[in-house]
């Protein structure tokens, strides 16, 4: 397993020129002010107002290390940073050939070269940027992590091309580990093959087929048995929108009532795309789908989706949380909420789940989609505490995109007319609003 | 020593719920139900039944949180009847095939429309294909006796298979008799080791993937299909010969003996019978004693295990008379008769002569089988020995 | 069984490079890396560093013995390859070992090429490609006071700066019109020279040799135009020919360079070659070509590995393109691409900036809408942004003018929006 490092990313729309990153960094590096010295360059754009940045990526396979004569430049396994050892350098510029992005400059008041060290791991120049332009990505900590965990799913499951469940199930399992029992009711992820065909099985665990009512219900009874005689055992559910929303809401929500210790995953890929993509209770407003058909009567669904995290959220559940696999460092960090919480009662994550086949998205677009739907304020992310009624965005959208940004993308939508698009776009406002709403009041369901 | 205590049946099969120690029971009430579900609740209260209570949010979920819990390893009780039994179809349905060894009471309604709170066997008459062992009960005691030994038969390696004990809403629920309760002792010496998941389970130190999809037209899809298929029939099979070994070991260590399957009451002699099941049988059997006080050769067959179907047992009852009165206390709308009556035609096939049969259909929605109903059913079997043939179905309660 | 899934043969830039593209899609495959240096792999580039004294001769290699053993490859030291016959699917060592193998990868590099001067070949001359060479030219520069260098490119003008830092009369002497003719053109050959001259090295373009004899001193040159050179050593640095013999006797011809294709495939059943030892095409006229630089060995090491792997990722070589980074007495320049080429026709733009006080010089070839070429003498733009952005072709369309003007910042603004 290859390791995953530490980054720094870059937002072009957050950034404002203002230098600080550089300031920033030639006093780390330099101990003076003079920007010669920084190894981050912020460049003006082709226009007012637009910035570019040259920074090194730390490459996975660093060519200005494979180019460098003396051997002076390095990859550190560890770290990942690529160091550059002074001592062994001969001055041949060679490494600044290598580097298509500027990553290793020439330095004019030293004569030598330079370039990013990560200030061994806690880079200043992140810390200088207000606007939050720069940001110290740590999630490869947890692809390590995780990385060195069992893959307890196997390979060759035979979900659609770019379907995102697989990486979904194959991390999820990573991080519950074997002592799970895992419940996929009828639906896309059994369909892929999770509890098998025919006698062969997809999954190390403990996997089955509950009917797709009864979920919640048949793991609750698993664990409340093992409670009874002293053992441990995780209950995961991958359910689909149709058996957590629609008829395997009542047995979920029976469960959430009674704080069932379970880990129940909603992957909403928005209907039954499973059998042929009919619509459910959260397929969205005006989405087509071969039972809310677009014709010259009809023009998609007529309903917003039902809001099932908000619904599980006034159920009180120990844990509620959306999510999106586009946005997977905030997934593991829930995923890890998730686990501890159900230990003392239900946690249900929701995760948002396009759909290459039923949404008529291209698979190669799929995490794109779930980044925009985000992005724009459709699928905000957030989470929910019950033990301290803490309720927060993990991924606040200040300047959403519209929504057209993510309806545009998808087959789904395209017979949208702008009446639709304008109610799916006060859709999406009023639901942040509600959320907000929620927020500004310390969530105190429990009293 | 055993005690002696007054119950109604609701009462009684709870008592018997708490010598069997489940570890689980889940509760939902119904009417006729409700009192059991309740003497069951409040037996874990009380720590009479050290089980968890799953005090769930309907009959579906009744049912399936059973079947997690029995996948981990649980021991497991619960009860319904009539739309609760409905609602329940979906996991009802699952549970045999799944092999899972719960043992659940019918407490006998009737079905609704016309809406209907009181007793009759619709319900479990309905369900009778599902592959769920059904043994019906008589009397309050052979209710408290039956819920026990349900789990010695649904336990047993050759059968696991889930089981129903069936008792009348209204007539067994609510009635009150003296039952003696035995002692636990006796009770955990007479069931032994629980065997609940052996077969298929949900538990990380045995991993298996329960319920893949299984059959198509390719592959070993097919094959392995009917290997479960055959499986699930065979277990059923092999419940007729547990189903009497246990109840002789129940009547060898308690002195109560129960016939397993068929009992035969004053057939020696008996020119025709009458076929009952349930409740109804008490009433039958004085309707029979008066009768043969008058001199008519009339005897009884009671079912009480009606699936398995007793064939064997049934065709050794069936070939000492000459003619047969099914009194059935529910409907089999497809044959315009009852249920119990077109099973009784099945296994009439197998004898070498040919008897005639007369469907009779009484007790629905409560409504009581009196003794002057009975004679009624004598009567008119008798006249079949006469070569005379009713129109059929008879109802008995049309004109009450 | 053959020996090894695959051998490579040369362990410098183009090897290691190959070395690493092969783990990265074939964790567990064995690999065979062969040397006929005794020593840790190293670069023949950091020779003149060597020499300068700037680089140690005992911290100049690229890789440790950890590094081997961490990717699972068997690295023979001292192994000469004598034959690397495709049909057997064999190679034979100097020291008569044979090792099988399934696919080979021929990265031997390059050795000085001697010109045939009359009498050279009788007088005690010194080149630079090996350590040892380095090694030699080191204490040979110790006892000398003036030397001769034969030839003006990367090699004889690093050569020369050094020995005049070291305190010795220096003269070169270059067949060419001017200095390092393959990367610069008039102009920026015009300013090196010029500051050589400051510092007191003499330059003899456009000078070809017609024989040397060996002296009592050291040796004499005697150049066409009539004048006669003496110096106390004497330098031959007039390019390469690629270590290709282990080939001869296979039906192909690698005097030139061997020919491979856009996988570095050499037309020989499972033999690859890359790096110093090829002849590849131009990235501009798809003609063979003869790079002979070392980015242009990491490329090719790069797609040799991973095609020898048969990684679904490989892509095509899109052909060689003329590079380097040059420095001198504290100059730096750089080349890439058509940097020669002159406004022409309609197409073919050039972009200048000359500043003689800082010694400055910036050129831009652009073809079209596309940057095809650029050089700089102490310039700040940034070689390897140039290099890709001749390399993909970006279409510059609307945003020429603003490159154009702002070289540097644009070109780091297109190629990290290229970022991929």
């Amino acid at each position: 397993m290859g390791r995953s490092y530490h980054t720094i990313a870059f937002d072009a729309q957050k950034c404002n020129g203002c230098q600080e990153c550089e300031k920033a960094c030639a006093q780390a590096k330099a101990g003076v002010t003079d920007l010669v010295h920084s190894r981050i360059k912020v460049s003006p754009g082709r226009k007012e107002g637009e910035w570019g940045l040259a920074l090194c990526r730390q490459c996975a396979q660093p060519l200005c290390v494979m180019n460098c004569p003396g051997g002076a430049l390095s990859k550190d396994p560890v770290s990942g940073v690529v160091s550059w050892d002074e001592s062994r350098c001969v001055g041949c510029k060679l490494c600044t050939l290598a580097c298509a992005y500027a990553g290793i400059t020439f330095n004019q008041a030293t004569g030598q070269v330079m370039k990013c060290d990560f200030c061994g791991g806690d880079p200043a120049c992140v810390k200088s940027c207000e606007r939050g332009a720069l940001q110290h990505l740590t999630g490869s900590d947890i692809y390590n992590e995780w990385g060195d965990l069992e893959d307890l799913f196997v390979p060759g499951i035979s979900a659609c091309l770019g379907c995102n469940s697989e990486l979904l199930v194959r991390h999820t399992l990573r991080r519950v580990g074997p002592n799970t029992v895992v419940a996929t009711p009828p639906g896309c992820i059994a369909g892929v093959g999770a509890v098998g065909v025919n006698g062969l099985t997809a999954t190390k665990t403990p996997v089955f087929h509950p009917l797709l009512t009864n979920t919640a219900s048949m793991l609750a009874g698993a664990r409340r048995y093992y409670n009874r005689i002293g053992r441990d055992v995780t209950m995961l559910a991958f359910a689909g929108d149709g058996g957590a929303a629609d008829v395997g809401f009542q047995s979920l929500s029976g469960a959430a009532e009674r704080g069932e210790q379970i880990i129940f995953i909603c992957v909403d890929n928005e209907g039954y795309m499973n059998t042929g993509v009919q619509r459910s209770s959260t397929t969205p407003y005006g989405a087509w789908t071969s039972t809310t058909p677009v014709g010259s009567v009809l023009r998609g669904k007529t309903r917003d989706a039902k809001p099932l995290p908000i619904i599980m959220l006034m159920h009180n559940c120990e844990y509620v949380a959306t999510a999106s696999t586009a946005y997977m460092e905030d997934y593991y960090q829930k995923l890890e909420k998730a686990i501890l919480a159900a230990k003392k009662g239900m946690a249900y994550v929701h995760v948002f789940s396009p759909c290459p086949t039923g949404w008529r998205l291209p698979p190669a677009r799929l995490i794109e989609a779930g980044r925009k739907a985000v992005q724009c304020n459709l699928m905000p992310l957030w989470e929910y505490e019950s033990a301290t009624g803490d309720m927060r965005f993990t991924h606040p959208v200040d300047n959403p995109l519209p929504v057209t940004d993510y309806l545009s993308m998808i087959g789904k939508y395209r017979h949208l007319s702008a009446e639709q698009t304008q109610h799916i776009q006060e859709h999406a406002d009023r639901q942040v609003d509600l959320l907000r709403k929620f927020m500004q009041q310390r969530m105190d369901l429990a009293v | 020593m055993p005690k002696t205590i007054v119950c109604d049946g609701n009462e009684a099969a709870a008592w018997g719920v708490s010598r069997a120690k489940p570890d689980m029971v889940a509760v939902y009430p119904i009417t006729p139900q409700s009192s059991l579900a309740e003497y069951v609740s409040q037996f874990v209260a009380d720590g009479i039944i050290d089980a968890d209570l799953m005090d769930v949010e309907g009959e579906h979920s009744v049912l399936s949180v059973l079947q997690g819990a029995c996948l981990a390893g649980a021991r497991t009780f619960t009860a319904t009847c009539g739309q609760g039994l409905a609602f329940m179809f979906e996991p009802y349905f699952r549970t045999p095939p799944l092999r899972l060894p719960i043992v659940m009471s019918i407490v006998t309604r009737d079905g609704i429309t016309p809406q209907c709170v009181w007793g009759g066997q619709q319900d479990a008459m309905t369900v009778r294909e599902v592959g769920w062992i059904q043994m019906y009960c008589e009397t309050v005691q052979e209710v408290l006796d039956t819920v026990i030994l349900a789990y010695r038969v649904a336990e047993h390696r050759d059968v696991m298979l889930p089981v129903n004990v069936c008792h009348d809403g209204n007539y067994l629920s609510y009635g009150v008799e003296k039952v003696e309760l035995p002692d636990q002792e006796d009770v955990d010496r007479f069931m032994g080791e629980k065997n609940t998941n052996w077969h298929v389970a949900l538990d990380p130190e045995r991993p298996m993937g329960v319920d893949p999809l299984t059959g198509g037209a390719t592959g070993n899809g097919p094959a392995l299909f009917v290997r479960y298929r055959k499986g699930s029939c065979k277990a059923m099979q092999n419940a007729l010969q547990v189903i009497c070994d246990v109840h002789r070991e129940w009547g060898e260590q308690f002195g109560r003996h129960y016939a397993p399957l068929v009992e035969e009451y004053r057939l020696d002699g008996a020119d025709f019978a009458l076929v009952t099941i349930g409740s109804m049988t008490g009433a039958a059997k004085d309707a029979v004693d008066a009768a043969r006080e008058q001199g008519v050769k009339v005897g009884l067959i009671k079912i009480k295990t009606f699936r398995p179907f007793p064939l064997e047992a049934m065709i050794q009852a069936l070939s000492k008379v000459k003619a047969v009165g099914v009194v059935d206390r529910s409907v089999s709308f497809g044959w315009n008769s009852g249920p119990v009556y077109q099973e009784t035609l099945s296994a009439l096939y197998h004898l070498k002569e040919r008897i005639p049969a007369v469907s009779f259909i009484g007790g629905l929605a409560g409504a009581d089988i009196t003794e002057t109903h009975l004679q009624r059913v004598i009567d008119v079997t008798a006249s079949l020995l006469q070569g005379h043939m009713p129109a059929q179905p008879i109802w008995l309660n049309e004109n009450d | 069984m053959p020996d090894t899934k695959y051998l490579i043969v040369g362990s410098s830039h183009a090897g290691l490079a190959a070395l690493e593209a092969i783990r990265l899609a074939d964790a567990e495959g064995s690999i065979t890396l062969l040397s006929k240096e005794g020593s840790l792999p190293y670069s023949p580039t950091v020779l003149p560093y060597v020499f300068s004294g700037m680089a140690d001769a005992d911290r100049v290699f690229l890789r440790e013995d950890d590094y081997f053993k961490q990717m699972g490859v068997d690295f023979k030291r001292g192994s000469a390859v004598t034959e690397l016959n495709a049909q057997k699917g064999q190679a034979v060592l100097e020291t008569g070992e044979t090792i099988g193998f399934q696919k080979a990868l021929l990265a031997t590099g390059a050795r000085p090429q001697v010109p045939k001067i009359e009498g050279l070949s009788d007088c005690p001359f010194q080149v630079l490609r090996t350590l040892a060479d380095a090694k030699a030219l080191k204490s040979g520069m110790e006892s000398a006071r003036s030397a001769i260098i034969l030839g003006a490119g990367l090699i004889g003008m690093h050569a020369a700066e050094s020995l005049c830092e070291a305190g010795l009369q220096v003269t070169v002497v270059e067949m060419a019109g001017r200095v390092l003719p393959g990367y610069f053109d008039a102009k920026a050959s015009g300013m090196i020279k010029s500051i050589f001259n400051e510092h007191g090295v003499k330059l003899l373009l456009g000078s070809p040799v017609t024989h040397v004899v060996a002296n009592h001193n050291g040796c004499g040159v005697s150049l066409e135009n009539g004048l006669d050179l003496s110096a106390d050593m004497i330098m031959v640095a007039t390019g390469v020919i690629p270590n290709w013999e282990c080939l001869e006797n296979q039906g192909i011809d690698g005097a030139q360079g061997v020919l491979v294709d856009d996988y570095m495939r050499t037309g020989l059943k499972n033999i690859w070659a890359a790096g110093d030892v090829t002849r590849s095409k131009s990235f501009f006229d798809n003609s063979p070509t003869y790079s002979g630089t070392l980015p242009m060995a990491v490329e090719q090491g790069r797609i040799a590995g991973a095609s020898m792997a048969e990684d679904p990722g490989v892509k095509p070589f899109p052909g060689a393109v003329p590079l380097n980074t040059y420095s001198f007495f504290g100059n730096r320049s750089f080349s890439v691409g058509q940097a020669m080429a002159t406004a022409s026709g309609k197409k073919t733009e050039v972009n200048l900036i000359h500043i003689p006080s800082s010694n400055s010089y910036q050129k831009l070839v652009f073809n079209a809408d596309r940057l095809v070429g650029a050089m700089g003498i102490n310039s700040e733009l940034d070689p390897g942004v140039l290099w890709r952005m001749i390399e993909r072709q970006v279409e510059l369309g609307d945003v020429k003018e603003a490159f154009a003007a702002k070289p540097k910042e644009i070109g780091r603004l297109l190629m990290n929006n290229l970022w991929r």
